[in-house]
């Protein structure tokens, strides 16, 4: 699956560069540096967020409650500042120790009570959304103290376009690619990395080879839950103040990304490098609908037909593998 | 082979709820032969190897000793430290990852790493795929190789974390002659370097081949460890078999016309060239060793699975059937093995577990579920199969085994079928109720029914056929009448095939049928 995973990867890798392509042809905006980084920028809560979703995906799993629990977390940290100040560490802290806990609980269900993750985590969402808007009446929190307002505003690699403008490359972006190595190293060089694929590849082998289902597995949800917390963090850091509604619907895109990004439903597949160009995908998409003046609901119908066309793919591939497949000898 | 036994089994029980599948079971592998372990289907060989590879726990009591000294094996990872692997007949391979990372992953865990070195692991594929001399791309991923290729590679993974037994199960199942010649060379140079085989299969010549002792296992119980010298095929098979018949013999009903023949019937990979035919009023036993393909012959008698050659007559006429609802058309009914998977709602109440067959039939004028009606035809058949409690509000989950089966049979008699293919009929329920349902069986014979039933269990066989077939890897291999047949000369059959003379003529084409 390496190899024809590579090719899925490039794939989207292909596609991406045609859209590109056709976005700069009609619209000079685009290839700006500029616009790049903000399309970057933009993204880069999406992009924290496919990442521990990919792992997900390729045990087999699924993780519903993603945007409830990022929407959360703003709300947390937002409180936080508010009321007791504190220090970016600290934020950074309670945003992450928040999200490991609610992403043990989703981990600890699905390992140990061996209930189907999408349940579980439709369970979760719906009770997260609820106590959210219990408690915040949907109201949203500005005054977010300034010295977090500064942080959000700091850019790296300063220098300046053609135009004449002054660019820099902005921190929430230098988040991203660290959590994107980060997520990358932990797939490839430890061995839970290497469990996450066995046990999307083959649960029964994966079992008798002696590997901790369970652990890996709540391993794999506490981590979303982590990097739900980075996302939280660079999400509130852009927006400077907190929507707790600002994430409805949001996990359809994370898990729309990671399947674009070559992963299958079914577990097994599925890579860092992928994602990203999967994230890049709606990124651009959408970013060149609004350049060119069509209607961004497109990017909704769009970014839909590419995944029934993935997944179907993938069914097809399956179907005519289990084919192949002898059953028993028979005798001649 | 030396005489230190690298391994010892004593004592060793498992009981499962209502089962003693393992009865002070004993075994004793000394460092670099083959054992192999042999026994009908349901001897307790599986149990055996699951305790052995620390998915199972045995009974207290149990003693395991490696190199003389005492152990515990509580979970796979155990296993694999004591030098124990264990080569499954699915052989438990990943097919998303590379060669390379199949073949090192069990001894990165069994060291329990962290951290995972990308050089060691192909320094560790390429030496174990060298010591087996075999050269294997160790970048490919594992599911782009052909079934004999991955069987290496799970050998590989055993080589690699250094194991001194590996078990395997059904090694040849899936591989062509010439692939098992190659096997065997392999695991000959294994014993060589002093690694203990033990080897579980069904195919005798292909152990009298490669084995240099037997451990026999009947009815969980343990028969004897015997040397290849000892044994010839007759000697072992009918160490295998003489289960108690626990079951009276039932008295045959007359046998009426004709009502299905099947001519040559053939399903590539499946079976080939399958003949017989079926009366009224008649048991019709068919056997064989589970995967032999008795299955799937009654999957293609109900439409589930389209032989590609041959014919289909039914009451004279030529059939097609393509589905289900075809075969249902035809009066075909099929129980598949199972029953609280396939057969039933486990959560809905006995009557509608009854009646869903029948739904068309049970509509009012309006075209809405006739509730009376229903309510009459499931008594009738609550009443005619004796299903207890007589309760049609109880929910299918809260009945007994056997019961339950009753209810299943039930939802298909509703349908009055002609031919009714019943596949182990009585798997998991206790003796008593198994009578009622072979007497049942005989009741439906007697009223005019054609029935096929499908059993593993000898004893079941004996007592109900009128006649019965074997099957060996997908081919009839043997038909007897139920005065002329006895456990030995099925068993026989079913594991060695029709007598030389008897043999179908041999293809020239490959190995693979």
């Amino acid at each position: 699956m390496r190899q024809l995973s590579k090719s899925k990867e490039l794939w989207i890798f292909i596609i991406l560069i045609v859209l590109s392509a056709l976005i700069s042809a009609r619209s000079s905006v685009f290839l700006r540096p500029d616009n790049l980084i903000d399309l970057l920028k933009n993204n880069a809560v999406l992009g924290i967020m496919a990442l521990g979703m990919t792992l997900i995906i390729i045990t087999g799993g699924i993780d519903v409650s993603v945007g409830a629990v990022v929407a959360v977390l703003t709300v947390i940290i937002g409180k936080f500042m508010v009321t007791l100040g504190g220090n970016l560490f600290l934020v950074f802290l309670v945003a992450v120790g928040s999200g490991v806990l609610l992403g043990l609980f989703n981990g600890a269900l699905i390992a140990f009570a061996n209930i189907p993750p999408i349940v579980v985590t439709l369970g979760s969402m719906s009770i997260i959304n609820g106590l959210m808007l219990y408690y915040t009446n949907g109201a949203w929190i500005s005054n977010i103290p300034s010295w977090f307002i500064d942080f959000g505003q700091i850019t790296l690699f300063k220098f300046t376009d053609t135009a004449g403008n002054t660019v820099g490359v902005p921190i929430q972006i230098f988040i991203f690619l660290a959590m994107v190595l980060l997520t990358w190293a932990l797939l490839k060089y430890t061995l839970v990395g290497r469990a996450v694929y066995a046990i999307g590849g083959n649960l029964v082998s994966a079992r008798r080879v002696g590997i901790n289902i369970a652990r890996t597995l709540i391993f794999v949800y506490a981590y979303m839950g982590f990097l739900a917390g980075v996302a939280a963090v660079t999400h509130t850091s852009i927006m400077r103040q907190v929507d707790p509604n600002a994430f409805l619907g949001f996990e359809l895109q994370v898990i729309a990304a990671v399947v674009l990004g070559g992963a299958s439903l079914t577990g097994g597949t599925g890579s860092i490098i992928g994602t990203v160009f999967g994230v890049l995908f709606m990124a651009v998409l959408n970013n060149g609908l609004i350049l060119t003046h069509i209607p961004t609901f497109w990017q909704k119908i769009i970014v839909g037909l590419i995944i029934i066309l993935a997944v179907s793919f993938d069914v097809l591939q399956r179907k005519r593998m289990e084919k192949s497949l002898p059953k028993i000898d028979v005798e001649n | 082979m030396s005489e230190k036994p690298f391994l010892q089994l004593k004592n060793i029980s498992k009981t499962f709820p209502g089962v003693k599948a393992l009865d002070k079971v004993q075994l004793e592998i000394l460092p670099g032969e083959v054992h192999a372990l042999v026994g009908e289907n349901g001897a307790g060989k599986s149990t055996l190897i699951k305790i052995l590879s620390g998915v199972e726990k045995p009974d207290p009591g149990a003693e395991i000793l490696i190199d003389g000294h005492p152990v515990n094996i509580r979970q796979p990872l155990d296993a694999n430290q004591q030098g124990i692997a264990v080569i499954y007949q699915d052989f438990s391979l990943f097919p998303n990852l590379t060669v390379a990372e199949n073949i090192s992953f069990g001894k990165e865990i069994s060291q329990g790493r962290r951290l995972v070195n990308w050089n060691e692991n192909r320094e560790t594929a390429t030496k174990t795929l060298e010591e087996l001399g075999i050269e294997l791309d160790l970048h490919l991923p594992l599911e782009r190789l052909p079934v004999a290729k991955q069987q290496l590679v799970a050998i590989a993974r055993a080589l690699a974390f250094k194991a001194r037994l590996i078990i395997m199960d059904e090694p040849t199942s899936s591989l062509s002659r010439g692939e098992v010649e190659n096997l065997f060379n392999i695991i000959r140079s294994l014993t060589q370097k002093g690694i203990a085989i033990l080897f579980v299969s069904h195919r005798l010549q292909e152990l009298f081949t490669i084995a240099d002792r037997f451990t026999v296992l009947r009815d969980g119980k343990y028969i004897g460890t015997y040397r290849k010298e000892e044994l010839n095929e007759e000697r072992l098979i009918s160490l295998m078999v003489g289960r108690k018949i626990d079951f009276v013999r039932q008295s045959r009903s007359s046998r009426g016309p004709v009502l299905l023949e099947v001519k040559s019937i053939t399903k590539k990979g499946h079976f080939k060239d399958i003949s017989f035919t079926l009366h009224r009023g008649e048991i019709l036993g068919l056997t064989g060793l589970v995967g032999a393909g008795r299955t799937e012959v009654a999957q293609a008698l109900f439409g589930l699975t389209v032989p590609e050659e041959g014919e289909i007559i039914l009451e004279g006429v030529k059939v097609n059937i393509r589905s289900p609802e075809e075969a249902m058309g035809l009066g075909i009914a099929y129980i598949p093995e199972g029953r609280q998977r396939e057969g039933l709602v486990l959560r809905q109440p006995v009557a509608q577990n009854i009646s869903v067959t029948m739904l068309r039939k049970l509509r009012s004028k309006l075209g809405l579920l006739d509730a009376e009606s229903e309510r009459r035809l499931v008594e009738e058949y609550m009443e005619a199969l004796d299903i207890r409690p007589r309760l049609p509000q109880m929910l299918a989950m809260q009945l007994s085994g056997g019961n339950q089966q009753k209810v299943v049979l039930a939802k298909w008699l509703a349908t009055r079928p002609k031919i009714l293919i019943i596949d182990e009929p009585t798997n998991g329920i206790d003796v008593g109720a198994k009578a009622e349902i072979h007497k049942l069986l005989r009741r439906l014979a007697e009223e005019g029914m054609g029935i096929i039933m499908i059993s593993s269990e000898l004893p079941e066989i004996l007592a109900v056929s009128d006649r019965i077939l074997v099957m060996r890897r997908g081919r009839l291999v043997g038909e007897f009448t139920s005065e002329e047949a006895t456990q030995e000369k099925i068993m026989n059959r079913a594991f060695m095939g029709a007598p030389a003379g008897l043999r179908p003529k041999r293809g020239l084409q490959g190995d693979r049928g």
